[in-house]
């Protein structure tokens, strides 16, 4: 449904796509994972025509959005990062309005807007002023404008931020729903590492502007992430005999191993006197957080703001 | 460009502005004082100079006050492009399949409308209140206020286009405005203006409004005395509109209040 090559864009010296390639087919979820300032937004903006590509293709279905943006917007559904609603008017104004520039109109577009209302659970809100609401079902009236049409292509941009957790759970079963019953293919952008695991999405990381890895989550994990035996000690940790290259930290050993309970058992049973002093054994499965870690040599920063420092080794949470 | 689609921006539009009823205060309310309060200033400089002495002052203080009140509410159309922004509704309006110009013409209609309907209104109600009378064609009243909506608000387009934030639209629009009213011989004759002012008077688009309105009401004219002023207003349309189309961008981020 959607197929993105090659696909830059600069501003001025900085590079915020260095050539993008990206397939989000029909009924699946492609989330789009990576620090503010990595270019996921840049993306999204180009997809529904909001600012031009310096060079490579987008397609729409069988349309070509950067030569028809306008043909390509009637298929896309599009929530920004920014809440954007009318906030003196009311939810149904709000609805009505867009969905009229996507050419619905009377009973049609009266049905849509309770269809997509009860779907987002905000029916009772219907005649309540955007403004009057509060963050979470801003954020539904929000996603429910990108819904009315019934797009093909759905995207969401950092969907739940601001959300309250009620507001990100139902949001997010929404979005597995309309993937899974192969409503739409959805392109989910977002900066929070568990919110990829939790809706099963292919992810695609992307950092300062390219696509660094692309897959499944586990997949994703089992190539470049292993899982990490952690014991903690009352006081300093010892120093061991392990075959392995492992950390140590303060009060903790951290070994990474491709066997963790294996690994587990070996390293507790060479630990002779120190035993008594281990407070806890944990093996820690690697995360998505993980493969950041792998792939770039930085630890994951959701803000941007710090992944400029370098980590030694391989961390798990 | 699709009629459906502008249409639907221009209710929506309407909508909003129909929430904020205090606009009609200042476009109606404000002029109707100020004619109250200035008709029988107008009534001696006008006896004088202008043609015939049946002239009274609220044949001047009437279409004066409309066409200057008129030039102040410049900036309504401007403020309808930066809440969009204010509100984060630009971007979605234009991730819609509506095209620019569906855009521009759902913006830019209601403020025309808007002004030609406060015109309008004040001349209808000029008569009942200030015993005003328009002598010759009110059809070429009609085709005036119309050319003077336009050109006004195709200023106020230009000037959305070259300003950034929403501070900036104010004074460009006030200074505008102001500007307009006076130097145009809308606020006080020009029989009265210093002679220097008088000389610039017509680069202002309210001076060939005024004009016009003035040879219908004061001198009893018709479709032929105000081709000139008409075609003039057409003019200064097509020069705003081209600054507009020339600076006017899309994906410019303007910076709202908030």
């Amino acid at each position: 449904m959607l197929e993105i090559r090659g696909l830059r864009k600069a501003y001025g010296e900085v590079v915020a796509l260095a050539g993008v390639d990206l397939d989000v087919p029909r009924g699946r979820i492609v989330s789009l994972l990576g620090p503010n300032g990595a270019g996921k937004t840049t993306l999204v903006s180009i997809v529904s025509g909001l600012r031009h590509a310096d060079a490579g293709t987008v397609r729409v279905g069988d349309v070509d959005a950067l030569r028809h943006p306008q043909q390509a917007r009637q298929l896309i559904g599009l929530a920004p990062q920014e809440l954007g609603l009318y906030p003196i008017l009311t939810v149904r104004r709000n609805l009505q309005v867009f969905g009229e520039l996507y050419g619905l109109r009377g009973t049609e577009l009266e049905s849509r807007i309770g269809e997509t209302a009860a779907a987002l659970g905000v029916d009772p809100l219907l005649d309540r002023k955007a403004g009057e609401l509060s963050g979470g079902q801003k954020r539904r009236v929000h996603t429910a404008i990108a819904l009315l049409h019934r797009p093909p292509l759905l995207l969401l941009d950092e969907a739940t931020v601001g959300a309250d957790i009620e507001t990100r759970g139902e949001l997010l079963g929404l979005v597995r729903r309309l993937a899974h019953e192969g409503k739409a293919a959805v392109l989910y952008t977002t900066h929070y590492l568990h919110e990829v695991e939790e809706l099963g999405a292919t992810v695609v990381i992307i950092d300062e502007g390219r696509v660094i890895a692309a897959g499944g989550v586990e997949d994703l994990i089992a190539e470049h992430a292993q899982p990490v035996v952690e014991v903690a000690f009352d006081g300093q940790a010892p120093l061991i005999d392990v075959s392995a290259p492992y950390e140590v930290e303060d009060d903790r050993i951290r070994v990474p191993s491709g066997e963790p309970a294996r690994t587990a058992a070996t390293l507790l049973a060479s630990l002779g006197s120190d035993a008594d002093r281990v407070r806890s054994v944990e093996i820690v499965r690697p995360s998505l957080e993980a493969v950041y870690l792998a792939l770039t040599g930085k630890r994951y920063d959701p803000t941007g703001a710090g992944v400029e420092e370098e980590v030694s080794g391989v961390a798990a949470n | 460009m699709s009629p459906r689609t502008s249409a639907a921006l221009l209710r929506h539009e309407l909508r909003i502005m129909a929430t904020d009823p205090s606009v009609v205060v200042f476009v109606l309310v404000m002029p109707l004082l100020m004619i109250a309060f200035t008709e029988r200033l107008f009534a001696a400089p006008l006896a004088s100079e202008a043609a015939g002495s049946q002239v009274d002052g609220s044949d001047f203080a009437v279409p004066g006050m409309a066409v200057a009140f008129a030039a102040f509410g410049v900036g309504f159309s401007g403020f309808a492009f930066f809440r969009e922004h204010g509100w984060g509704t630009w971007e979605r309006l234009r991730a819609t399949p509506a095209s620019p110009a569906d855009i521009m013409t759902g913006k830019v209609l209601p403020a025309v409308l808007l002004t030609t309907l406060q015109v309008a209104l004040l001349f209808a109600l000029g008569g009942p209140l200030f015993g005003f009378t328009i002598r010759g064609s009110v059809l070429a009243i009609t085709v005036l206020i119309v050319a003077l909506a336009l050109a006004l608000n195709a200023f106020g387009v230009a000037i959305v286009a070259v300003t950034r934030t929403a501070q900036q639209l104010n004074a460009a629009g006030s200074a505008g405005g102001m500007v307009m009213a006076t130097m145009g011989g809308a606020f006080v004759p020009i029989e009265v203006m210093p002679s220097w002012a008088a000389t610039l008077a017509p680069a202002m688009p309210t001076y060939w409004a005024m004009r016009g309105l003035r040879a219908v009401i004061f001198e009893g004219g018709g479709i032929a005395e105000t081709a000139l002023p008409v075609l003039m207003l057409m003019g200064f349309t097509l020069a705003f509109g081209a600054v507009a189309a020339w600076r006017f961008r899309f994906d410019e981020t303007k910076v709202h209040f908030g």
